[in-house]
Parts: structure tokens; C-alpha cells; sequence
């Protein structure tokens, strides 16, 4: 049976479809979330900063952008040229300081001119919120008022956790689910189809035995690819994870087993490799989406998240994200675990009734 | 004494209403090529798998090697070796790679360089199945099936699809692993390949064995056991009319064979009968005459009421 678990490895690696589906596909997904929102680097955007005044208070704004780290902040003297620009989609931006802002002598009101580009809602609130936040303070200094209330924000772990962190973990649900899925089912459903099955049932092997040495081959697979994942993930776009690694792997394991049985449970009633196929597109596909990889389901109307909460895919990533993001452990609730321990008993039973190595 | 290597007895199965073996009984006998003949959907398939332990029968016992195979599956597996009709093999694998993974299914092992040298497939060793001809798929099938040194074999339609080259390449094969003293059971669809190969055959038609001995003896059962084939130089219905007369419609059989113009048969009872039918024939100067005896196809058709190859077009 050993021989057969290294042989099954060996045919991984020769076939080269099973490892894109399973490893470059999810890979492509973790480069690309990481170029768009990896990184420290929290800047939404460009904006261009046009300072006509020499005022202590504007050189402190100027400063105060500078430092937020929100905004890249260009500086530019001639208004035409931002507006080009803007125009563009070069900068998101453009806050004008007029000739004489800050200088308090002056007695009276003047205007931080704020452009802006409608289309970029996000870079649009940031920017006048600062505006608004710094102006307030100003205005009190100027009037030597203090204030009485205010706001504490306080984010849900000690580090600054981005979007490429939720994303990162739920491309690990979704890399164990297309690379197992797809590939005990199309496996299972070829190697029926061109009666290698069969063949093996002239043999004395035992079939568990046939069936442990393919789920173990596919484990290790899944140990890859969680590991290629994460390191391209933490390593390459500087994404964070908080909680013990030790359990990422132990969850997306559990998910790599719950997945295989569906495999099984798929090339048990498809007839032929096409059907398999398909079948295995049908289930993987919508949950990527239904179940959370990309955006976080509880966004979605209410009747359809009380349906999808339930997807085998949706309590799996729910875990990983509570040990990764929040550092909670999925024990403490286990409501999750019950969900995915469902969901494997009812594959496997389909598996273990439906499939069968030979024709009877 | 005869060694008994399987023995079958009144083996039926049913798949609903449908009786694909209707209660057989035979015996394979040590170090013989026992043939089973029939049409498509005989039952030929069915039986073997049943033998092999793939399928369970509805009913009778079946022994190989004195095991019943119901109940000692795992010990008959150790010891034959199977040939599926038309089964492939991983993708992924070399050839020897795949030998050594179905050896390592096994106790007893046999020599893979012997394997690979017996069929002359020695500089194929670290191929793919799929950089392989037809004939050498079908020669790195029966070693596949000979790694564990079996004591019985099983092919299932070793040379379908083969061109002649190969089928005869395969028959010697078969002959050499007979050589070695194992016993072979297998089916076929070509008459020729079992009177060359069987030391004894079984026809079986709709689940039933209705024939069941050495081929040249089920040949001298037939009804004619001589033949003219000939063709004339143009279409005649008076000479043929003429023939039939003289040997006397009991005694003959004429059929127009399919194809050319003018391509006839004639099946003749006695020898007295042939002589006087041949000499009617060579007075016409056909384009073309041969005498011959009946062969096991003729045999066939006779008892099955129908070619073979009518059967397959059928399909």
C-alpha cells in the first residue's frame, strides 16, 4: 500500500492538470490578491496636494498627510496641470490649500478646496473625512476650546489586519476544495472509465486500502499547497496571521478530508469522467462564492446567508479565519466543527453506500 | 489422473429478469487453452468474471484450485492472473513502473525483465502506454496479467482488434505460456484463432453451453463436414440449379456468399457427394475453386443459426 501512496504522488506530479487545479491555480489567486491588497503599504491611493500657503498650519496638514500613510501624496503647484491629472485617473484627489490658509490674523473664514473624482467612493471619504477630522482640530486650537467628546475606535485584534488576510485564508478553502473535488472525482471517474478500477478488483489488494492510499496522496497534496499558500501569502504580500498555525493546518486538513469524500461521493454517481467533471464544477464553483472565499457571506440578503452559512466550504473558512484572523479557537464555539463533522459523515456515507471499485 | 484446475458447477446469473448464465457446468483442466466461443452477449464475459471472483454468481459453485471462490476470493486472487477485455492502465506510469506497482499487490512475483523479454517489449520498459501500438498495449497486457506467476490465466479477447501480425505474434505468446505449464481460459470472437489455440473449447449462446469438446471433434459433429467454394465466371441459375439436383438437396447446402458476384458455397455431407459435386463444378471453369473441410466457423454457424460478424454489425 505504500508503494501505491508514493506511486500516487508520482502520477500527481506527471499529471500536470491535477497540480494546476490544486497548486498554480490557487497560487495565480494568492499573487494577484497579494499585488492588489497585500503589503503594509496601506495608501488607497494618489492625491495631489497643491500648497499656497506658508502657514505653520498648513505645513503641519502638508505633514499630517505625509504621515497618515494613507494617501500618496503628490505636490504640485499648478492647479491646471492637478486637474489633467485627475482627469486621467493618475491621482483620486486634489486638495488645494489656498494663499493665506492658516494665518490667523486674518479673522476670517478661508477654504481648503477638496476635487475630487466621484467615481472613487473609497478615497473620497477617506480624504474629506481627514480634511474634516484635522480641520476640527485646528478650528478648536484656534479658538483655544477643548473637547468634550469624542471617538474611540478600537479594531478587533492588535494587528492592522487587511482584506488580502481574509482573502488569503479563504484561497486556502478554496485551493483544498477545487484540488480535491476536482480531483478524486475526475480521477475516480477516469480510472472507472478505463477500467483501472476494475483491474485493481482482479488483485488481492484490498480496496480500503486502494482508497487510503489515494486520500493519504492527496493529504500531502493539500499539506503543499496550504503551505505554498500561506508562505507566498505572509513572506511575499506581508499578510498576517495571528493564530496558531498548527491549527490552520489541523482545520484545513479536516476540510481536505470532508472535500475528498465529496469527491468520492461524486464519482460515485457520475457515470462517465465528463459528468464527473461537471458535477465537480457545479458543487465548486458557486460555493467559492456562495460560501465566502472572496467576500464575506453575512453581507448577502438574509434568507440566502441562512441557506449558504451551511455550505460544507462556509463553516471551514469561518474556522480558519476565527484561528488566523481573531485568534480564537474553533473549540471554544463548536458549532463549526459539528457543521463540517455533518457534512463528512453524510459524503462518506454516500461514498461508502455508492462506490465501488468494480461494476457490482 | 487429470488435475481439475476449475470446476464449475451449475453456475446461473440473473441480472433481474434477464439470465445472462443459465446454469453451466464444465471443468478446466490443467495446462490446457480452453476456449469460450460465442456471439456478443452469450454470456462468455459474464462467466469468466464470475470465475475471477468480479462478480457474484446468482447461483452454483464455482472452484479454482480446489477454493471455492466465494469464500476464498482473496486466496484465488494470489494465484491467477487477469486479462480484461480492452482494460488500460494509469497514464502517468511507465511500463515498469506499473508491473512493479500490480507485483507489489502480490506475494509471489515473477521477473519483469522476463515478462518484458518474453513479449519483446525490453526496449519499451520505461515508456507510457500511450507511446505504445495496439499490439504492444495488447503484449504488456498479458504480462501485466503474468506478474504474479499465476497458475491460470485469464484473457478476455486477447486479439480483437489486432491486424494479423499481431493476433499471430499474440497466439505465440499464448503458446509459450502454455509452455510454462499454466492453464489459459479465454474467449474469442474468431473461430480460426480457437482451432488454432484450444485444446478445447466451449460455444456458449444466451447464457447456455451448447457445445462443449476438442475443436476437431465438435468439427466431425457438423452436418457437412466438406466445402466447394467457388466462383463462376458469371451468375447461372441453371447450373446451380443443376448441382443441387445432382447431390440431392439432403445431402448439400448452397448459399450465396456476400460480396463478389457469382461467390458460392456449397456444404456437403459424404465424400461420394463432394466428388460428384467437384466435377460439376471444374466443367463450368470457375474463376476460382477451393475444397476444403468444414471449419469450427462452419460449426458455429450451424449450431447458432448465424455469423458472427452479422452479430457484431448488429450492434
Amino acid at each position: 500500500m505504500l508503494k501505491l501512496f508514493f506511486t500516487n504522488l508520482k502520477m500527481m506530479v506527471r499529471g500536470r492538470q491535477a497540480l494546476f487545479w490544486s497548486l498554480f491555480f490557487p497560487l495565480m489567486f494568492t499573487i494577484i490578491f497579494g499585488f492588489f491588497f497585500g503589503g503594509d503599504n496601506k495608501s488607497l491611493g494618489a492625491i495631489v496636494l497643491i500648497n499656497k500657503s506658508d502657514s505653520q498650519i498648513s505645513q503641519s496638514l502638508e505633514k499630517a498627510l505625509d504621515d497618515s500613510g494613507l494617501f500618496k501624496v503628490q505636490k504640485e503647484t499648478d492647479l491646471s496641470l492637478a486637474k489633467d491629472l485627475l482627469k486621467k485617473s493618475k491621482v483620486s484627489a486634489i486638495v488645494e490649500v489656498p494663499e493665506g490658509f492658516g494665518n490667523l490674523q486674518l479673522n476670517e473664514l478661508t477654504k481648503i478646496n477638496l476635487i475630487n473624482d466621484p467615481a472613487n467612493t473609497q478615497i473620497n471619504l477617506a480624504i474629506s473625512g481627514f480634511l474634516e477630522a484635522y480641520l476640527t482640530q485646528v478650528n478648536y486650537q484656534a479658538q483655544g476650546a477643548k473637547p468634550i467628546f469624542s471617538l474611540n475606535v478600537e479594531s478587533t485584534s492588535d494587528k492592522n489586519l487587511t482584506y488580502f488576510d481574509f482573502v488569503l485564508l479563504g484561497i486556502i478553502g478554496m485551493a483544498l476544495m477545487n484540488g480535491s473535488v476536482q480531483g478524486i472525482a475526475i480521477t475516480m471517474a477516469r480510472y472507472r472509465e478505463d477500467k483501472i478500477l476494475k483491474r485493481i478488483t482482479t488483485t488481492p489488494l484490498k480496496p480500503w486500502k486502494f482508497v487510503l492510499a489515494e486520500v493519504l496522496s492527496r493529504l500531502i497534496l493539500n499539506v503543499l499547497q496550504i503551505s505554498l499558500i500561506l508562505a507566498i501569502g505572509v513572506w511575499g504580500f506581508h499578510a498576517h496571521i495571528v493564530g496558531s498555525i498548527f491549527l490552520i493546518y489541523l482545520f484545513a486538513l479536516l476540510g481536505g478530508l470532508l472535500f475528498l469524500s465529496i469527491g468520492f461521493a461524486v464519482a460515485s454517481a457520475a457515470k462517465t469522467t465528463d459528468a464527473a467533471q461537471g458535477m465537480a464544477v457545479a458543487i465548486t464553483i458557486p460555493m467559492m462564492f456562495l460560501a465566502g472565499v472572496f467576500f464575506p457571506i453575512d453581507q448577502l440578503p438574509k434568507w440566502l446567508y441562512s441557506i449558504v452559512q451551511y455550505l460544507p466550504l462556509a463553516p471551514l473558512l469561518r474556522m480558519i479565519r476565527q484561528i488566523g484572523i481573531e485568534n480564537i479557537s474553533p473549540f471554544i464555539n463548536p458549532v463549526n466543527i459539528i457543521i463540517v463533522v455533518v457534512w463528512i459523515i453524510i459524503t462518506l456515507f454516500v461514498s461508502v453506500m455508492r462506490f465501488r471499485l468494480s461494476d457490482e | 489422473m487429470i488435475e481439475k484446475v476449475i470446476e464449475i458447477k451449475n453456475l446461473t446469473k440473473k441480472y433481474g429478469k434477464l439470465i445472462a448464465v443459465n446454469d453451466i457446468s464444465f471443468d478446466v483442466q490443467k495446462g490446457e487453452v480452453f476456449g469460450l466461443l460465442g456471439e456478443n452477449g452469450a454470456g462468455k464475459t459474464t462467466t469468466m468474471e464470475m470465475i475471477e471472483s468480479l462478480r457474484k454468481p446468482s447461483s452454483g459453485s464455482i472452484k479454482v484450485l480446489g477454493d471455492d471462490v466465494s469464500k476464498n476470493s482473496e486466496k484465488v486472487k494470489e494465484k491467477i492472473g487477469v486479462q480484461l477485455q480492452s482494460s488500460a492502465y494509469y497514464d502517468y506510469l511507465k511500463l515498469r513502473e506499473i508491473l512493479e506497482l500490480f507485483g507489489g499487490f502480490y506475494e509471489k512475483n515473477a521477473d519483469p525483465d522476463k515478462l518484458f523479454r518474453m513479449v519483446d517489449l525490453e526496449d519499451k520498459t520505461n515508456a507510457y502506454i500511450k507511446n505504445l501500438s495496439g499490439g504492444q498495449k495488447q503484449r504488456f497486457s498479458i504480462i501485466a496479467s503474468l506478474i504474479n506467476d499465476p497458475e491460470v490465466i485469464f484473457l478476455d479477447e486477447p486479439t480483437t482488434g489486432l491486424d494479423p501480425i499481431a493476433r499471430r505474434n499474440t497466439w505465440e505468446i499464448i503458446s509459450e505460456i502454455k509452455k510454462q505449464g499454466k492453464t489459459i481460459i479465454m474467449t474469442t470472437h474468431y473461430m480460426e484463432e480457437a482451432e488454432f489455440l484450444c485444446d478445447r473449447v466451449a460455444i456458449m449462446e444466451k447464457g447456455k453451453i451448447i457445445a462443449l469438446d476438442k475443436p476437431h471433434k465438435l468439427i466431425e459433429r457438423t452436418e457437412n463436414p466438406y466445402k466447394i467454394t467457388f466462383i463462376l465466371q458469371k451468375d447461372n441459375q441453371n447450373f446451380l440449379n443443376k448441382l443441387i439436383n445432382a447431390c440431392g438437396a439432403k445431402n448439400c447446402l448452397l448459399k450465396k456468399l456476400p460480396g463478389k458476384d457469382a461467390h458460392y458455397e456449397i456444404n456437403i455431407k459424404q465424400q461420394e457427394v463432394l466428388n460428384k459435386a467437384l466435377l460439376l463444378v471444374e466443367a463450368e471453369k470457375p474463376e476460382s475453386l477451393q475444397v476444403g473441410q468444414a471449419t469450427l466457423e462452419d460449426l458455429f454457424i450451424e449450431l447458432t443459426g448465424k455469423t458472427i460478424t452479422d452479430e457484431e454489425n448488429g450492434d
